[in-house]
């Protein structure tokens, strides 16, 4: 067992680029910017992170799935108040996934003494950015 | 010509009472030929680490293996020195190369444990750790990795029961209550979190981190901060979760009435949660 554990396994790290988010802060743009402005956060999160490209992709899938999810509530039901729980849910339900992928490399950065970057602008920016284009395409496939 | 002998073990007891400076001044009074003898640079680097003078420790270190041939303690000093230089594979190769020669040394399989959980290897730190603490249950540096390695693999929990046996086996140990101070703010503890960085300092009032440490605590334990404890102590995911349930709950009830005030207080608790933190930072540290 130790020739195994003993094997060189640790590659030189990819040029620092700028602080991760903490993979929590992205459920509140999550909320109230739906399923793209979560994916979007993810994906930039997950490369300042250095994921893994299949990570990364399911990352997007996720955030497409969940979009399709929310235009499909939104033909089959009626009423804006459904649309906009629906809105939420499928975030917060991308925001699952990206958290899931980000913990532990999230963690491994604070165990190496890094701090993270502060959320709230860009969230904002994702919420309205991502939000209104959402909504614009929602509105044009519904109406 | 006078021995080196009562030099390095007074060397050797400053180190233990954590007087870094003093062994690095009595080491300095060593003739030419001991003070780049082996003994004498293991105990420089160890000073060095103490004050976190990595370059200069590396360099001890490297000075040593090229004139003393391998020798595991300067490889190890020599592997944390690379890992703080940012070089974490230069550390890997120098770990193992000490681990060819004693594949048994705790250090090194506890210093190679951290450098696999900084870099999310954190299965493989777990084995590494597990292998040093079958051998020295009771070593402060194998206890202090056993919960860094806990903490890098997020069992919290786990990271806070083995912390507290470290406190209770080394209560002086300043590294060892800045630790219980970190897995304890780490689980939303605040108060247990600020007593534990204020006894670090007591013990180490040198080490800057651990004042920076209880700071955030106070801010962190602020009576503004306590609407947010819930987030501190269970994360945000079951906290979305439980707003969700609430506001889509009400609905599915046939209450819509009251989902739309609930959903407006939990966006007031989103920006409360934004806006304050800052403020209370800014505040505190004003005022410290």
């Amino acid at each position: 067992m130790q020739d195994e554990l003993f094997r060189p396994t640790i590659r030189e790290r990819a040029e620092p680029g700028r602080p991760p988010w903490r993979p929590d802060s992205i459920y509140y743009p999550a909320f109230f910017g739906g399923p793209i402005a979560a994916a979007t956060l993810g994906l930039i999160n997950g490369r300042r992170l250095g994921l893994a490209r299949e990570r990364l992709l399911a990352i997007a899938a996720a955030g497409l799935v969940c979009f399709a999810g929310r235009v499909a509530v939104s033909v089959a039901v009626e009423g804006s108040g459904a649309l906009r729980l629906a809105g939420s849910i499928t975030g917060v339900l991308v925001a699952l996934v990206v958290g899931i992928f980000q913990r532990r490399p999230f963690r491994a950065f604070v165990y190496r003494g890094g701090k993270p970057a502060g959320l709230v602008r860009p969230g904002l920016l994702a919420v309205l950015g991502c939000g209104f284009l959402e909504a614009a395409v929602i509105f044009g496939l519904t109406r | 010509m006078t021995t080196p002998a009562p030099v390095l073990a007074r060397a050797q007891a400053m180190l233990e009472v954590g007087r870094p400076q003093e062994a690095l001044a009595a080491l300095g009074t060593l003739a030419a030929d001991d003070v780049l003898g082996p003994a004498a640079l293991r105990l420089r680097c160890a000073a060095l680490a103490q004050l976190d003078r990595w370059p200069e420790a590396g360099e001890a270190a490297r000075v040593g293996l090229s004139a003393h041939g391998p020798d595991s303690d300067l490889l190890y000093w020599l592997a944390c020195a690379e890992q703080h230089a940012g070089h974490p594979e230069l550390a890997e190769r120098v770990l193992l190369d000490g681990l060819a020669l004693a594949p048994h040394d705790t250090d090194l399989l506890c210093a190679y444990a951290d450098l696999c959980a900084s870099e999310g290897q954190v299965e493989k730190a777990k084995k590494l750790i597990d292998l040093a603490a079958a051998q020295e249950p009771d070593a402060p540096l194998v206890y202090a990795t056993r919960v860094k390695v806990a903490y890098a693999r997020g069992e919290d929990r786990e990271a806070q029961r083995i912390s507290r046996e470290f406190v209770a086996a080394y209560p002086a140990n300043p590294f060892a209550n800045a630790l219980l101070g970190g897995v304890n703010a780490a689980r939303g503890e605040v108060g247990a979190a600020y007593a534990s960085f204020r006894r670090a300092v007591a013990e180490d009032p040198t080490k800057g981190a651990y004042a920076e440490s209880a700071l955030d605590m106070r801010i962190a334990g602020h009576p503004l901060m306590v609407p947010l404890r819930p987030i501190m102590r269970f994360g945000a995911l079951k906290v979305w979760l439980v707003a969700i349930g609430l506001i889509f709950g009400l609905r599915v009830l046939g209450q819509p009435w009251l989902s739309f005030p609930v959903a407006l207080l939990w966006l007031a608790y989103c920006v409360y949660s934004w806006v304050v933190p800052p403020l209370v930072r800014w505040w505190v540290r004003r005022h410290w």
